[in-house]
């Protein structure tokens, strides 16, 4: 008997929203899937593409950013140049053979501890379907 | 007067009034074809030529002479390399001359390069002094994203598969970032050992991890003068990641690089009422 897939996620949550809004989740004892590893960033402009790709090469089976809605970046207008990056980053990882399905970007503020439960839930039910991420001879 | 002769008159006129230090251009190559020459003086000038061998972006060589004064000979795809150091501010307008040639479409064992063909811009975008006459710029749409359409029509499986067997051979020795003239960084991403981006083992995932990020942090900085793949000794159709990126950037933002110096790259600004497709 095969043991039942679980998908891995790369979680990168910038500190102002997303990471509080995890942390509401928690306090509001609002259970979310436990597949998330949560890497704190301090602004969703903090992640480099490189990151994710990297994240992918190391394994993920699926990548989250998630920030602040955009409007309430703490720094104002971080998110703005990220969803512009990540806009292209998407259609770019199809292009490698890369489903754009495993890379999400969400927008998730302090007190939506419900949306942050949501979104994990809904991601991890998602790469369930899809299934581990076929690699290459070595990764 | 033919081009040719004209550069000469330019270059000669621009090194004897001491313009600039320095003209770069063609010249004859020591195994039939050409090579990139750099003339420092009135005497020199002769030895430049300029044909359908003349291949190389001479813009590379303008990071080398920061703060010098520096006239360059530039082809359509050439200029618009400088046009992209000069909107990234890495050198300065005042030090640059710029001698446009009309480009008759670089060939390469007698054939026409890809790039050549798909590009319809003769005459350069930009420069301060023109030797040949202008022509109509021909851009082919059809022929412009050939291949990329290609790309995207295969299923997801196909794909991995083509890239695999594409970076498969890879033997990273980043030729391609060198002849690039967007790829200009102090430390390049791949040299860094903490955090180690790109490992040093030999392993196909690695192999896509360089070229995957190379391809990306040209995004909407690429100019496709596809110097990268002219100098690829594994041939890997590096155009096809290039070009997919330029066309994302040009239907989303409307935007290509190199076309105009004062324009804002994509990547450098934005606008808060846009919708990108995450849920805005």
């Amino acid at each position: 008997m095969g043991v039942e897939f679980e998908p891995r996620i790369v979680g990168f949550l910038c500190n102002w929203c997303s990471y509080a809004g995890a942390d509401m989740a928690g306090t509001s004892r609002i259970s979310y899937p436990p597949n998330l590893r949560v890497i704190r960033v301090p602004c969703s402009g903090r992640v480099d593409p490189i990151l994710i790709v990297k994240s992918f090469q190391m394994g993920a089976d699926g990548v989250l950013v998630a920030g602040c809605h955009p409007g309430d970046c703490h720094y104002a207008e971080g998110n703005y140049y990220a969803r512009r990056r990540f806009a292209m980053l998407r259609p770019f990882l199809e292009y490698l053979g890369i489903e754009g399905d495993r890379f999400r970007v969400e927008w998730v503020s302090a007190s939506e501890g419900r949306k942050f439960s949501e979104v994990v839930s809904s991601f991890t039910n998602q790469l369930t379907e899809l299934g581990p991420r076929a690699t290459g001879a070595a990764v | 007067m033919s081009q040719i002769e004209n550069v000469h008159t330019k270059a000669r006129e621009l090194l004897e009034s001491q313009a600039v230090d320095c003209v770069i251009g063609f010249g004859k190559g020591t195994t039939g074809g050409s090579r990139p020459l750099f003339v420092y003086g009135p005497e020199g000038v002769e030895d430049l030529i300029f044909d359908e061998t003349c291949a190389h972006n001479l813009a590379k060589y303008l990071l080398n002479r920061k703060g010098k004064t520096t006239a360059v000979v530039l082809k359509a795809c050439d200029a618009r390399a400088v046009n992209l150091l000069l909107s990234e501010h890495q050198i300065e307008r005042d030090k640059v001359y710029m001698i446009g040639v009309v480009c008759p479409g670089i060939k390469e064992n007698g054939e026409p390069r890809d790039t050549c063909l798909r590009c319809g811009q003769r005459t350069p975008v930009s420069y301060d002094y023109l030797a040949g006459e202008p022509e109509e710029a021909t851009v082919d749409a059809e022929l412009q994203y050939k291949g990329v359409a290609e790309m995207e029509a295969m299923s997801m499986a196909e794909r991995k598969a083509f890239w695999e067997a594409q970076f498969d051979r890879c033997i990273r020795c980043y030729a391609c970032r060198q002849v690039c003239p967007g790829c200009y960084c102090d430390e390049c991403f791949v040299e860094r050992l903490d955090p180690l981006w790109v490992g040093i083992r030999i392993a196909p995932s690695e192999n896509e991890m360089w070229n995957a990020m190379r391809a990306f942090h040209l995004t909407g900085r690429c100019i496709g003068c596809d110097q990268c793949e002219r100098v690829c000794p594994v041939g890997i159709p590096l155009s096809l990641l290039n070009r997919k990126l330029e066309k994302e950037v040009y239907e989303t933002f409307g935007y290509e690089a190199g076309m105009d110096p004062e324009a804002a790259p994509p990547f450098a600004t934005y606008k808060k009422e846009e919708s990108l497709g995450f849920g805005e």
